[in-house]
């Protein structure tokens, strides 16, 4: 059972590095708008060159 | 070969008429001139990609605003007040800002908006907030000032304001703090839990002290975390809610205590009684279920606080749409041709009493006033509701949001901004978004008596089994604790809530704030707002007298005109199949009088009947007939010769009358109260079937709520809802307790109402009722099973039937219980068509949306 002495940090480590990522996200305005975001890889593609 | 009646604008997707005879096959129609230039400038731009786009995020063709309107903010985009004001410097020397943008409705939008960075130089960066139609901008001032960007994008139809105050931002940052908060609580929570299973599986002071220590020591210490980003929060407002109850009188105060008293008692008891055991290394902890109790209230909150927010930003867009500027007059005692050219743009806001200043066509008025000079027409929809055009005249009043639609007119200011009609009842509608009572929060109110409940059972069967079987009180003590889930409980209500109107989007019914839900489940009233809402909201041929072969040659004459009675007439007469268009010349078209023309070898004239009749002409009695009854009569003429009379005016939606019958049918009182004339209300009242006292014509935007208000006073227990779709609803909207706007609103109206229907027709107000009755059927199901879970789960426990570990298992499976519940429920599934449907009849309205297949359909088909 003396490996939990190891794991158990390792779970805090990672909860604590995942909590930062979601406070940094939350102050980037990432999760202020959910719906526009989807749209953009559908709009990424180069503009056609004109047709005339 | 033949022709269909009218062909999709090839920019906006509205009917347009056909392109005129001898045009290439495949040339482009529009049903504006403000299509054809946007038209225009996306080719020149080479962004013909934006037609394949535009069908993904939305199906429903808008008409594109004109452009240039954006032009006369041009000069406030500029001036160093509203830069200071509102734009936010880098360190590059770069500014960004935040517009709103209006008209901003599907994902080509977006596509094209984002690319403007590509389109201008200058222009460094543009993000755009689809759902609230927000654009982040930052550009280089030294390459491009605001107001270039701003015609750019008029040039593509899309307005841009500035917005009002920052209290948006304040909102948004508000409620990110709390997601944070959600977010750090749910983290702290599932590490709890995992720490209180490795003990409920058989870890304890005996098998493995250190370790058991160590994981005591280690909850401890996740618990103050929770304690102080999540639990600060019931602990503030419980001590606000105490320092209220005690101010006041004891008897009355103590029933007033909010909810979060008992929920800080029951935290902050448990913690304390847990924190002590872990420092004297005996008893049990109740850390796990604390946090986890913690982390369901709050995120129910964050949820039920979003939806607010929603709707604050809906009044704030409602100021958005007044104009910003105005121009004014410096009053001199010149003529007035000079006066026109000393007007000059300021801003709405510094406009005082006693100004003067002026209304171009087009202009929206900025400010309430008396018009001093110039005779017009104006359009009064945003108020009123009226959708038909007035004549103003000096000496009239006009108010502020009221646009003119003919000459120049002069108006004296009377009041400004927040003291003007619109700024009052805009003012109304944010005040009663404060007062309005919140529908009681179950979860939170469950929640509070579920934790003394818990508490004091967890409590007595300590003592009761401490007196029968000392050894077995505190085991029994936490499974009864660990089994009852407060995230079932928690969760139940919001979760359903949430599902449900995550499907009611997808079938374009948008749910802004859940707790309506409930309301509509048990309603009462209905009031119906009749523009738009029961009609078609535009103009059609109601009635026709006389000749009606002379229809073919008033159509083709009326396919030269843009205007929205000539569309009509010529969705009226469509060429016939196997007759080429008939040729027409020397069209003109008289300003507020009719339109001219010769078609073929005839002088054709279209008009209003006091325009060409002669003054004894039968038919001016039966026009005035006509208008008596709301409708716009029309006169033929051809070669001189009066051959047809026509009566123009709305008609029912298709299926209303079934749908007023189908909610008697329910118990629900459907009223109908609308702006337009009182006989013209009566009219379409009686031929819907509503009872005759709940029909009122000629209300004003106060007399539509003032009837709410006497509806609740009538009936306490009454829930009304309120359907309508102009701005002058909005006020209604709020007031009763469903606000429903629907498709084909403006904008502003659809924001301030707590529901807003996406598709055309009736039958999304049905889909509405029986959907909401489902959701919260779905509540009462996951309410009554984790009440009855909680029950047995509790008394199993408190009889000491229950091992912890089995209580450890079980808590999680109740809580899959709901979600699994919430996810399987059966709202807002496509209705089997009825015999003789309503959306059936609906495809045969004049406007049928064109249903372009997205770009991935079509990927996937080539």
């Amino acid at each position: 059972m003396n490996i939990l002495y190891l794991l158990i940090p390792l779970a805090l480590v990672l909860t604590l590095s995942s909590v930062a990522a979601f406070v940094w996200a939350v102050r980037r305005g990432q999760l202020d708008d959910l719906d526009t975001p989807a749209l953009r890889p559908l709009l990424d593609d180069e503009p056609e060159p004109p047709r005339r | 070969m033949t022709q269909p009646s009218s062909v999709p604008c090839a920019h906006c997707g509205l009917p347009a008429p056909p392109p005129p005879a001898g045009a290439p096959e495949d040339a482009p129609s529009f049903c504006c001139v403000g299509c054809h230039s946007v038209y225009l400038a996306l080719h020149e731009s080479g962004l013909d990609s934006f037609y394949q786009l535009r069908d993904t995020w939305s199906s429903d063709p808008q008409p594109a605003q004109a452009p240039d309107v954006a032009a006369e903010l041009a000069p406030l985009l500029d001036s160093e007040a509203f830069l200071n004001e509102h734009a936010r410097q880098h360190e590059d020397g770069s500014l960004s800002a935040r517009l709103h943008l209006e008209g901003v409705h599907c994902a080509g939008c977006v596509w094209l908006i984002e690319r403007l960075p590509e389109l201008m130089d200058g222009v460094l960066s543009a993000r755009l907030d689809l759902t609230r139609g927000l654009l982040s901008l930052r550009w280089d001032p030294a390459q491009v000032r605001l107001s270039q960007v701003g015609q750019a994008l008029a040039r593509f139809g899309y307005r841009a304001h500035p917005l009002r105050a920052d209290q948006r931002e304040v909102r948004n940052q508000g409620l990110g703090r709390l997601l944070t908060r959600v977010g750090i609580s749910w983290a702290v929570a599932m590490n709890t839990m995992i720490f209180a299973i490795a003990e409920y599986a058989g870890l304890s002071a005996l098998s493995d002290a250190g370790l058991h220590t160590t994981m005591r020591w280690l909850s401890l210490g996740l618990s103050v975390v929770a304690m102080f980003v999540g639990g600060s929060i019931f602990f503030r407002r419980a001590w606000a809610s105490l320092r209220t109850a005690f101010s006041q009188k004891l008897s009355t105060g103590l029933t007033h205590l909010s909810i979060d008293v008992p929920i800080a008692l029951g935290i902050g008891v448990g913690w304390i009684h847990s924190v002590y055991n872990t420092v004297w290394g005996q008893g049990d902890v109740w850390f796990d279920s604390l946090t986890v109790l913690i982390a369901a209230l709050l995120s129910a909150r964050y949820l039920q606080l979003r939806g607010n927010a929603r709707a604050a930003d809906a009044a704030e867009r409602l100021y958005s749409l007044l104009p910003r500027s105005a121009r004014l007059l410096r009053r001199a005692d010149e003529p007035t041709s000079q006066l026109r050219e000393r007007a000059e743009a300021v801003l709405a806001t510094s406009l005082r009493p006693g100004d003067l200043i002026e209304v171009r066509t087009g202009d929206v008025v900025a400010a309430d006033g008396v018009v001093t000079l110039g005779r017009s027409e104006v359009l009064r929809a945003l108020l009123t509701g009226e959708s038909r055009p007035e004549k103003i005249a000096p000496g009239q009043v006009i108010e502020a949001g009221v646009t003119n639609l003919g000459a120049l007119l002069h108006v004296e200011v009377r009041a400004t901004a927040e003291e003007t009609r619109v700024g009052k009842l805009l003012r109304w509608i944010e005040d009663h978004q404060s007062q309005r009572a919140p529908i009681v929060q179950l979860a939170d109110r469950l929640g509070g008596i579920f934790v003394l409940a818990v508490l004091g059972a967890a409590l007595l069967t300590a003592l009761v089994w401490a007196l029968v079987e000392p050894s077995r009180a505190i085991p029994n003590a936490v499974a009864l604790l660990v089994i009852s889930c407060p995230c079932a409980l928690g969760m139940a209500t919001p979760l359903a809530m949430s599902v449900g109107a995550g499907r009611a989007a997808r079938r374009g019914v948008h749910i802004k704030n859940d707790d309506v839900i409930e309301a509509l489940d048990h309603l009462t009233d209905l009031i119906f707002d009749k523009t738009g809402t029961l009609t078609v909201g535009q103009p059609t041929v109601a009635a026709l007298e006389g000749d009606e072969e002379a229809l073919h040659l008033a159509s083709a004459l009326e396919s030269h005109s843009s205007h929205p009675l000539a569309r009509a007439l010529v969705a009226a007469a469509p060429p016939q199949a196997g007759f080429a268009p008939l040729p027409t010349r020397e069209v003109e078209e008289h300003t507020g009088r009719g339109i001219t023309g010769r078609v073929g070898e005839q002088r054709v004239a279209v008009g209003r009947p006091d325009w060409q009749l002669p003054e004894d002409h039968r038919w001016r009695v039966r026009a005035s007939e006509f208008a008596a009854r709301g409708l716009t009569p029309l006169v033929v003429m051809v070669d001189e010769e009066p051959r047809l009379l026509l009566g123009l005016g709305d008609r029912l939606r298709p299926g209303a009358t079934e749908l007023v019958a189908r909610l008697g049918q329910r118990g629900v009182r459907v009223h109908l109260v609308s702006g337009d004339h009182p006989e013209l209300v009566a009219r379409v009242g009686e031929e819907l079937g509503i009872d005759n006292a709940r029909v009122r014509g000629g209300a004003s935007p106060e007399d539509k709520v003032a009837i709410i208000e006497a509806l609740r006073d009538v009936h306490p227990d009454a829930t009304v809802a309120m359907i309508g779709d102009g701005v002058n609803d909005a006020a209604a909207l709020q007031a009763a307790h469903v606000g429903v706007a629907v498709y084909g609103g403006s904008e502003a109206s659809l924001q301030a109402a707590d529901i807003f229907l996406m598709r055309q027709g009736l039958t999304p107000i049905e889909d509405l009722l029986d959907g909401s009755s489902i959701i919260m059927r779905t509540v009462r199901r996951n309410l009554t099973g984790s009440a009855i879970y909680n029950v047995f789960g509790v008394s199993l426990a408190a009889l000491g039937l229950v091992s912890p570990l089995v209580a450890a298992l079980l808590m999680p499976i109740s809580s899959l219980a709901v979600v699994a519940s919430s996810l399987s429920q059966r709202s807002f599934e496509p209705r089997p068509p009825r015999s003789a449907s309503p959306d059936a009849a609906n495809a045969a309205s004049p406007a049928p949306a064109p249903q372009t297949p997205s770009p991935l359909a079509r990927e996937s088909a080539a």
